[in-house]
């Protein structure tokens, strides 16, 4: 079976297969990672920490979710659910890669994510006390009431 | 069936230099492939299982094909006209691997119960998974080129382009955006993989995009 395949066609696919994984078939032995079995309980403040933290950081460097998700090549939904800790399985990757844009170690993330659990996990602790002074009193600025206002459009009023 | 071994010409895009490189695609997997996965794949493999265990990621989440053994995969199907296996050779070694198959029929509805090739297994070279190697893989292309190896194959055998697999959880964003397939869900009878199936419309729009 000798196929012709155009070295055009082979570089674009190529260019677009950069970032994406193309496993596929059953797993020998693993059990089914999707499931709810075995997965670790994280704690909702630690993640909120996590969210916190990515949030602020985005801020102090005047990134927009987007610009974030471009810079740091992850999905924009993915990042959204983190600052809003509700995603209870980041990717190791994503958070590897939000680590390296805001220059911090990506162990700690992955420590407050609750992906992973090191000896000492007192930085949690700490992380949690911070994300909750953080949490600010300020009315919203113009581009907050701005945001808030199209997403009350986009969303409808009763 | 095909008739013996057969090798065609592809290019790979090597990351490092944005250059396409001369490849060979083999429509089969034999024991020079096999010895590439045992001697090089292998050995990556377990450095970045040591890494992840040094860094304290939980097993659920290292690399879900690490159980692999392509050995016996292919000692399994030795001699069985109903499946076909690809490879990927690049730079003297193996980049990428497939199997396939012919006993499995169509489930979308407007193609319900037609026959298709079903790609049992797909797997790329350690070096070539960005997800595990945290930076860019050395090669890319191999999956696009193995499902269009698919693609080919489907048409050979009258099937027209009709092609389905069960993708692993990091890959559906491939299979669902970049090749084009229809995610028909989560399968209970597949581990909750979830199930893609491409129609022979979804198989020519792949083809023309970058042709």
């Amino acid at each position: 079976m000798r196929l012709d395949i155009s070295k055009d066609w082979c570089l674009e696919k190529g260019r677009a297969e950069v970032d994406e994984n193309i496993g596929a078939g059953l797993l020998g032995i693993d059990p089914i990672i999707d499931s709810d079995e075995g997965r670790v309980e994280i704690l909702d403040e630690s993640r909120l920490a996590l969210g916190r933290f990515v949030e602020l950081k985005r801020r102090q460097e005047r990134l927009t979710i987007e610009a974030l998700a471009m810079k740091a090549d992850v999905e924009i939904s993915e990042l959204l659910q983190i600052e809003h800790g509700r995603l209870l399985k980041p990717e190791v990757r994503t958070l590897y890669k939000i680590a390296t844009v805001f220059g911090v170690d990506h162990k700690k993330l992955m420590g407050l994510s609750g992906l992973t659990r090191s000896k000492d996990m007192s930085f949690v602790e700490d992380a949690v006390k911070y994300a909750a002074r953080s949490e600010s009193l300020e009315d919203l600025s113009e581009e907050e009431q701005a945001a808030l206002d199209g997403l009350i459009a986009v969303l409808g009023s009763k | 069936m095909t008739t013996g071994p057969d090798i065609s010409p592809i290019f790979l895009f090597d990351t490092a230099t944005q250059a396409a490189i001369p490849a060979e695609l083999h429509d089969s997997i034999n024991d020079q492939h096999l010895a590439d996965w045992e001697a090089e794949w292998m050995p990556q493999l377990f450095s970045i299982l040591r890494t992840l265990k040094a860094e304290g990621v939980e097993r659920r989440l290292w690399p879900q094909s690490r159980h692999w053994n392509w050995g016996e995969k292919t000692k399994a199907i030795e001699g069985r006209l109903d499946n076909q296996c690809f490879s990927i050779v690049c730079d003297g070694v193996t980049q990428a691997m497939m199997i396939t198959e012919l006993t499995h029929r169509a489930r979308l509805p407007d193609q319900k119960l037609d026959h298709l090739v079903y790609v049992e297994f797909v797997e790329a070279a350690p070096w070539n998974r960005s997800d595990i190697i945290r930076q860019p893989p050395r090669f890319s292309g191999c999956g696009s080129i193995l499902i269009r190896a698919a693609i080919e194959f489907s048409k050979l055998e009258g099937y027209k382009g009709r092609i389905g697999l069960h993708s692993l959880p990091q890959s559906n964003s491939f299979y669902a955006n970049k090749i084009g397939m229809t995610d028909l869900g989560p399968d209970p009878d597949y581990q909750n993989l979830r199930y893609f199936e491409m129609t022979p419309a979804q198989a020519e729009a792949f083809i023309k995009e970058g042709g």
